[in-house]
């Protein structure tokens, strides 16, 4: 479904991202692995246009990517949430839930695709009237997450969809992947901890100085000696 | 009476806004000397345009130092025509609203990419730029602008179509209360539409709001559009009202300033932030021009020149520009100690 063949990013004269293949599929939770710095935001910005990229092919569905402005791709129905939650502070949290229903189909459906987020995040309905600013860390993440279902994505990106969350939180973001994938919405996202990554995705590119070092299945690359030895120490 | 008196606009009774309306229909029959009349024809035109601006620098978060363009097409506009053709206001002011919308148009689409410090330092270039060609072009009068001719004969219908009154000021009056009004009803009715949610959404994270779909550029400009028909309205009242055009008063950076501090200094991005601007800067500057610069024409308030005459006088600075230092003054008191504006500071005491 998401298709990206020999990326480059570089931001001036600093390549930070060299020849990445990276797909996919419908329905599929795939994770970005790498320690900071690795180039996986760098990835996920180029998708979207939001950082300057060449690459031989970048498309999703019969859609080329390389050729669609930023504000477009949202319509073609991913959704990109971005780093550090990026939410609009002093919009209330319905408002900035109903700007991600922004392309016309998704407003057709935003009475209900709002029911089904608040059934997703209970809170956002409690919570509907309050800046963003003045919600917990998590909780914005929730809303970010929930800003991006509001235009009814075939996929989810996720940049560090667990940065800077308690353990609680990260446990509550975990099931509602799960939970967001079962509906048939594709996930991909950027983390740094390899076990928690891994534990819910379908298959993961591990990431170093901006090049793919190991792909595979979760299972596979748990169970490689690389990550084995570098990421898990053991 | 409850249904009205219950209903606020942005945080302001319904009443006192009424009161408000009311008051200020209200004052040029009161206050029958021209000078209170003219001090609050320039409070309205200003606050007229400070509300204009905000619809770009407040609510898109677009600081633009550049509105003497706008201003300036539509007070050359009205004025070229009819100092050379006699052709009436009536007959020309669309083409300047087109020509609004066409350097909107163009000055927008590619500063728009810039951000933050380089937008704002783009606009006063270009404006500067148009300043130096405007002071320089000779079919419009070049440096020296453009006198109108006046119309003298005094009778009502010729007044209307050459848009130009000297019997009294009260035309001009409620003109720019018209002008005031339209331009708040604009800015209040804004909030209510979707296009208020994208402009805020564009302020507070552009990138967010592009990955979200929404078209940035697009929406800058329909905020820049708006806010420059109002600014060109402005332009062609003011070339009316003053029936003197130059480039120093219309399309200079001073002027440009002038419109973008009102909406700062009162509240930016809020409904009545730019309102009070207006209503508190203007007198201000206005009085102290008049008490510390020498500015008051003498003979004013008598005869057909003496428009003219304290017009020349305030737009030469008059002796002691004491002035622009009390304004100087204020804009660092402020910026010092409110940075949100005087509307800040008001709803902290609330």
């Amino acid at each position: 479904m998401l298709e990206v063949r020999d990326l480059d990013v570089s931001y001036g004269d600093f390549q930070v991202v060299w020849g990445i293949d990276l797909t996919v599929g419908p329905s599929e939770v795939v994770c970005i692995l790498g320690p900071n710095g690795a180039g996986k935001s760098s990835v996920l910005n180029a998708i979207t246009g939001l950082a300057p990229r060449k690459a031989s092919a970048i498309t999703f569905g019969d859609a080329d990517l390389l050729r669609i402005p930023t504000y477009e791709i949202a319509r073609r129905g991913i959704a990109h949430v971005l780093e550090r939650r990026r939410l609009f502070p002093t919009l209330t949290v319905r408002q900035n839930l109903l700007l991600g229903a922004y392309n016309p189909d998704a407003k057709r459906h935003r009475a209900e695709t709002l029911a089904w987020v608040e059934t997703l995040f209970p809170f956002l309905e409690d919570r509907h009237n309050s800046p963003a600013r003045v919600l917990s860390g998590g909780q914005q993440q929730m809303v970010a997450i929930a800003r991006g279902l509001m235009s009814r994505p075939r996929l989810l990106m996720i940049d560090e969809p667990f940065l800077g969350l308690s353990p609680l939180m990260v446990d509550e973001i975990r099931t509602v992947i799960t939970r967001i994938n079962a509906d048939g919405v594709a996930i991909l996202f950027n983390e740094q901890n390899v076990e928690l990554a891994l534990s819910l995705s379908h298959r993961g590119y591990l990431l170093e100085s901006g090049r793919v070092v190991l792909t595979g299945t979760g299972e596979e690359m748990l169970g490689s000696d690389l990550v084995r030895t570098v990421y898990l120490g053991v | 009476m409850s249904a009205v008196s219950n209903r606020r606009v942005e945080g302001v009774p319904l009443p006192l806004v009424l009161v408000g309306i009311a008051a200020l229909i209200a004052f040029p029959l009161i206050f029958t000397s021209p000078t209170p009349q003219h001090i609050l024809i320039l409070t309205l035109l200003f606050g007229a345009m400070g509300t204009a601006w905000n619809i770009l620098g407040g609510y898109a978060g677009q600081i633009s130092i550049g509105h003497g363009v706008y201003f300036g097409i539509g007070a050359y506009t009205v004025g070229f025509f009819y100092a050379n053709f006699l052709v009436s206001p009536w007959l020309t002011w669309p083409l300047a609203l087109i020509l609004s919308v066409a350097a909107a148009i163009v000055i927008g689409l590619p500063t728009f990419r810039l951000r933050g410090h380089y937008f704002i330092l783009a606009s006063v270039f270009i404006v500067d730029a148009i300043f130096i060609i405007v002071s320089n072009w000779e079919a419009v009068g070049a440096a020296i602008g453009i006198e109108y001719p006046i119309y003298r004969e005094g009778d009502l219908a010729g007044s209307l179509w050459a848009l130009q009154y000297h019997d009294s000021k009260l035309p001009y009056y409620y003109s720019a209360l018209g002008l005031f009004v339209a331009s708040v009803f604009v800015s209040w009715r804004i909030q209510f539409m979707p296009l208020s949610y994208y402009l805020r959404a564009i302020r507070e994270d552009q990138e967010a709001a592009q990955s979200l779909g929404i078209d940035v550029t697009r929406y800058k400009l329909v905020a820049l559009i708006i806010s420059a028909l109002i600014t060109t309205l402005c332009g062609i009242f003011y070339a009316q009202y003053v029936l003197y055009i130059e480039p120093a008063a219309t399309i200079s950076i001073i002027i440009s300033l002038e419109i973008a501090f009102i909406a700062i200094l009162g509240g930016i991005g809020t409904l009545w932030g730019p309102v009070l601007g207006a209503f508190i800067i203007v007198p201000l500057t206005e009085i102290l021009r008049q008490k510390f610069s020498g500015a008051i024409a003498p003979g004013f308030g008598s005869g057909d020149a003496s428009l003219l005459l304290q017009l020349e006088y305030l737009l030469e600075g008059g002796g002691g520009n004491l002035d622009i230092l009390a304004y100087g003054l204020i804009v660092m008191l402020i910026a010092r100690f409110q940075p949100n504006g005087v509307l800040g500071f008001l709803r902290r005491l609330d």
